[in-house]
């Protein structure tokens, strides 16, 4: 057990074949994470109207009664199952989104952060502080005040204030990377700045990128139902997952059924997105920079 | 020397505290009964002038009193004061007073008291408040005598007397509010009425106990504890099993599960609050009276208020209630009637599939869910709407301020008065505050002449003609005049709530 | 000296941060709207002049810098001044602040408790069965919504079984519910946590030396692997707590908590300028000392760290 966490370089096919769990987390995380896609990308096929056919007569019905309506409806009639395919879509468009985006920006910020030092990086490492300091849903529900509501606002606002932790992460290991021989030689060949930093530097800062990417979209899923769950989020006619958890709120004495299920198709997406991610770290990360 | 005795005094004053306590609490130790009533919202200071919330009215109805009763029949009747007269050509109004009213503290109330209160609430300290602007037709309270004052009017007000019985004219006593300052009277406040404030936790609750030197009788319950329990499923858990006795503001979905519960009553009392859209009717499709009239004939509210709201609202034709003062039995709103409803849109040329926005404040569950009905039938007239929701702050200062509304938008109005004055004014009046489209001469006319007679006759017709032209002109979508819904324990008796939301805790008892 | 500079820098620092998020707060709470007619939008026959009256009476005619300059000043000296609409804001966080306190430390106890033993026990058994079960369920609590765990167990322990309160603050048992929510939340990631660091430990030189000298099992486990992993946990503890008291907030709301959380939503939402400028700052300001100590604690402990 000591061998590969003292040479995490040994052959990494053998640490898999030798690791079962890590087999179980790669086929049940990847499982879960394409069956939800799947789903996602064929919902107008699946589930046609996109679940938003109000029925009155057919309001609160109980789930697994009928083949029509699996997992019940909901108080305006419509079928719980179509909407939590629907919802999936806002669920993955900002979780995805979000933490490309902030990805994005915080890897370019942090690459030059880190490399030129100066101005710029005690720039990013203050706004971090100040970033830190501040309680993501008081101030979401602040500037969603100003802004008003909507998904775009919210993936926006999740990117404005998580990019830096991605700067700080990719500006640690610029500093440790400059210091190196390979990069030390390319200076002195006097290669340009901008050729050092995205092929030389960046390739080797990406495997814990990939992994705290995965973990992000995971987190911003949950992220966003609760700010869903405020009245933050999406329209009422549009359905998600955060804004089903709120509709249902009212009617948890008689309806459980609304509350359920769209929290369960959460924890299993954000699952089977952890469970990537774990696998991810064990592969690309075994000396937990990323934990 | 000083230091020591006012020790020593404090001492004695402690022990003879305790004493009392005791004995107090000796006989009483057997029945000490606790009322526990759980509300939805935290008034967050109890002053009277201070705030204009329903909340602030079911629990400083039991602490206060005012010149004017108005109980659950809405009938006016003698409170503190003992009858009134108009004088002068009703330019001066003569209250005699009620001997022998005193305040928690001990304090008289006489007509000193009375002339404070309004001079507070008109003075520097009522203007950082929003109950000011309602009694600004008051010009100054004179003492006649220890027990008369004179109040004489700046102008015409006739829904002063209706308004002299609510929140802002609540009776004050002056030496306890110079003694203590404004701050501590925000929080442990003074009032003449059957139950004294014991202990006031901000977002927590507030506790009342009897108040035994009060003048009409003794209230049946030695305490009444009041939760702040601002989630809907955490306030109905603790009322099925049993943490309160009595739980208001219950919200419809969860109507049925009180139902089935042996142990739990439901009251249902038509409230003062009503729902309505409203159209934008200086802008896009809805400035065409034809379009307001076929949208209305489109939504089938009898539905809305059986399904959505489980029959607990009462559908309504114009912007009141049944209870409301100008509501005209006669007038009945326009029939659902889809078919009449895409011919009228044909006539004014409206598109199948267009688009129209409706807007809403983002924390009302229950009209989320209304709006989405009403799209759902102006989808079936071939009218495309899309909810577009705001921050209720930002849906008040902004949105409808400020005329950003899309075609139809939502507005609920408590009317606590009870009479179509208070409503039909802000709604129809030029250049009321959130009033940003209707501009109508005749509305105009009709609702300043109303406001220069205390005839009620002269008034009721003015007002029944306001509601009459305002459902010709299709102005507003008027829905339905919603319940206040209490879960009460069947352990509870005598519980009789005031349709103002004012629950009342005196003749209260529990079994 | 350089110490004393590296601690005096530090604490400046915290101090430009802690001004830097007092004025953004200040700033951004002042473009959400006019408290004036958020006072008023229940009352009938407001007219411009009463809202000018109320605005003169909440001091918002003064320029910015003056009311930022009020809302410093209450902050250094601790009055804290007055809410716009409930009177003092000190009595408000007297009781907002405790309970936050209360309901963090409870949730960080039960995580504690859980998560340690746990943990340890996965590290020493690491790749058996024992440890994949622990690391699943950990990943599970890492894919619940908290508020949606909350709800759950008011489903089942208030409604469908109930055995305890809903809601409220007064008993003991009012605090389960949430507490339990937050535990089991945070004993996610501290299970994952502990397991990791004492792997760590137990891979390091001197474990091994001790190991290598007889030294019984327990008594490398507990004296010397550890004792070491503490630190790093500990660390992480103290930021987790300085994150926790911000991030309760929908928490209070589905349990009806009074903490800071639910006095900053009710702020927002009546535009109380002055109350929700302090509630943040506070939570800013404890979470920007956590930071420092840690800052400090690392720095006087590892010299190396005080030059980046």
């Amino acid at each position: 057990m000591t061998d590969t966490l003292q040479n995490p370089r040994l052959s990494r096919f053998t640490r898999f074949r030798q690791s079962r769990f890590a087999k179980f987390e790669f086929i049940a995380g990847s499982a879960l994470t394409s069956m939800l896609a799947l789903l996602v990308l064929f919902a107008d096929i699946l589930f046609p109207g996109g679940g938003t056919a109000v029925n009155l007569l057919e309001r609160l019905s109980e789930p697994f009664q009928s083949g029509a309506h699996l997992l019940g409806t909901d108080p305006l009639g419509r079928d719980i199952l179509a909407r939590i395919v629907h919802g999936g879509r806002i669920s993955l468009t900002v979780g995805l989104l979000s933490a490309l985006g902030s990805v994005t920006l915080g890897t370019v910020i942090g690459l030059y952060a880190g490399y030129y030092r100066g101005f710029l990086d005690s720039f990013v490492m203050r706004f971090a502080d100040v970033q830190l300091a501040l309680p993501f849903i008081l101030l979401a529900i602040t500037v969603i005040a100003i802004v008003g509501p909507g998904i775009d606002r919210i993936i926006i606002l999740m990117i404005v204030s998580q990019w830096v932790q991605y700067a700080r992460l990719v500006r640690g290991s610029v500093l440790s990377l400059r210091q190196r021989e390979f990069v030390q030689a390319a200076v002195s060949y006097g290669l340009p700045n901008r050729k050092i930093i995205f092929r030389h530097i960046l390739p080797n800062a990406m495997g814990p990128l990939i992994i705290l990417l995965t973990l992000n979209v995971a987190n911003n899923i949950l992220l966003e139902s609760s700010l869903t769950f405020l009245g933050l989020g999406a329209d009422p006619q549009t359905p998600s997952w955060g804004g089903m958890l709120s509709e249902g709120r009212s009617y948890i004495q008689t309806a459980w059924w609304i509350t359920v299920f769209p929290g369960i198709a959460i924890m299993l997406t954000v699952l089977g997105l952890n469970l990537l991610g774990d696998w991810l770290r064990d592969e690309l990360d075994p000396l937990g920079k990323t934990r | 020397m000083t230091i020591r005795q006012t020790f020593l005094a404090k001492a004695a004053l402690r022990s003879a505290l305790l004493v009392s306590c005791l004995a107090m609490a000796a006989p009483a130790f057997a029945q000490n009964t606790t009322l526990n009533v759980a509300q939805q919202q935290d008034p967050q200071n109890l002053d009277p002038i201070d705030t204009f919330r329903l909340s602030w009215g079911s629990i400083g109805s039991n602490i206060f009193e005012s010149l004017v009763f108005r109980g659950e029949d809405l009938e006016l009747r003698p409170g503190l004061a003992t009858g009134w007269e108009f004088l002068d050509d009703e330019t001066r109004i003569r209250f005699t007073l009620r001997e022998g009213v005193v305040f928690h503290d001990g304090e008289p109330f006489n007509a000193e008291a009375v002339k404070y209160t309004f001079d507070r609430l008109l003075g520097a300290e009522g203007s950082k408040g929003p109950q000011r602007s309602n009694y600004t037709s008051i010009r100054e309270v004179v003492v006649v005598d220890e027990y008369t004052v004179d109040f004489l009017m700046q102008r015409p007000d006739p829904v002063l007397i209706t308004k002299l019985a609510g929140y802002g004219a609540m009776i004050v006593p002056p030496k306890y509010i110079q003694d203590v300052g404004e701050d501590a009277f925000d929080m442990k406040p003074v009032g003449t009425g059957p139950f004294q404030v014991v202990e006031y936790t901000p977002t927590v609750g507030v506790k009342l106990a009897k108040f035994d030197n009060y003048w009409n009788g003794e209230a049946e319950v030695d305490e009444v504890n009041i939760r702040f329990i601002p989630e809907d499923a955490t306030r109905i858990a603790e009322l099925l099993s049993g943490g309160v006795d009595i739980s208001m503001n219950i919200p419809t979905p969860s109507v049925e599960t009180i139902k089935q519960n042996p142990n739990v009553d439901l009251v249902a009392v038509d409230g003062p609050t009503v729902v309505l859209t409203r159209f934008n009717t200086a802008h896009g499709i809805t400035a065409d009276p034809r379009v307001r009239k076929a949208i209305t004939m489109a939504v089938d509210r009898n539905t809305i208020v059986q399904a959505l709201l489980g029959g607990l609202a009462s559908p309504i034709s114009s912007a009141q209630g049944v209870k409301s003062f100008g509501n005209d039995p006669e007038l009945e709103g326009y029939p659902y009637d889809p078919e009449a409803a895409k011919a009228l849109l044909a006539e004014a040329g409206v598109a199948t599939g267009t688009e129209i926005t409706l807007d809403m404040p983002s924390n009302d569950d229950t009209f989320r869910e209304v709006a989405q009905v009403i799209a759902a039938y102006l989808e079936q007239v071939g009218l495309k709407v899309n909810i577009r929701t705001h921050e209720q702050g930002v849906y008040f200062n902004d949105i409808i301020e400020n005329g950003k509304t899309g075609e139809i938008y939502y507005y609920g109005w408590g009317g606590w008065t009870f009479d179509f004055d208070n409503t039909a004014y802000i709604l129809y009046h030029t250049g009321e505050r959130f009033n940003p489209y209707v501009s109508d001469a005749k509305l105009d006319e009709l609702l300043d002449a109303q406001r220069q007679t205390y005839d009620r006759d002269v008034r009721e017709v003015a007002l029944q003609e306001v509601a009459r032209y305002a459902h010709e002109q299709a102005l507003d979508l008027p829905l339905y005049n919603t319940s206040t819904i209490y879960g009460v324990s069947t352990r509870v008796e005598g519980f009789d709530p005031a349709p103002d939301d004012r629950a009342r805790y005196m003749n209260v008892t529990l079994k | 000296m350089p110490v004393f500079r590296f601690i005096l820098q530090r604490v400046f620092q915290a101090v430009l941060v802690t001004l830097a998020v007092t004025l953004f707060v200040a700033f951004a709470v002042r473009l959400t709207g006019d408290p004036a007619v958020m006072l008023t939008a229940e009352s009938s026959s407001v007219t411009e002049e009463d809202l000018v009256r109320i605005r003169d009476a909440l001091g918002l005619n003064q320029p910015f810098y003056a009311q930022y300059f009020d809302f410093i000043k209450s902050l250094v000296t601790f009055d804290l001044g007055n809410s716009f609409f409930r009177g003092s804001i000190r009595d408000l966080i007297g009781i907002a602040l405790p309970s936050t306190l209360l309901l963090a430390v409870a949730s960080m106890g039960i995580s504690i408790l859980i998560s340690i033993p746990l943990g340890i026990h996965a590290a020493l058994h690491k790749g058996g069965f024992s440890d994949q079960i622990i690391r699943v369920l950990s990943l599970v609590g890492l894919s619940f919504p908290n508020f949606w765990l909350g709800i759950m167990f008011v489903l089942l322990l208030s409604i469908a079984f109930p055995i305890l309160p809903a809601s409220g603050f007064e008993t003991w048992r009012a605090l389960i519910l949430p507490a339990l929510t937050i535990g089991i939340i945070l004993t996610a990631t501290n299970v994952r946590l502990v397991r990791t660091q004492m792997l760590e430990t137990l891979s390091q030189q001197y474990v091994m030396v001790a190991r290598a000298k007889g030294l019984s099992e327990r008594s490398v486990i507990y004296k010397h692997a550890l004792r070491n992993a503490a630190i790093a946990i500990v660390t992480f503890l103290g930021l987790q707590f300085g994150n926790l008291i911000g991030g309760l907030v929908v928490i209070e709301l589905v349990f009806n908590w009074p903490g800071m959380g639910t006095l900053s939503i009710e702020a927002i939402a009546q535009r109380d300028y002055p109350l929700l400028q302090v509630t943040v700052s506070i939570l800013a300001i404890m979470i920007v000392a956590v930071n420092l100590a840690v800052d400090l604690v690392y720095g006087l402990i590892d010299p190396r760290i005080r030059v980046a």
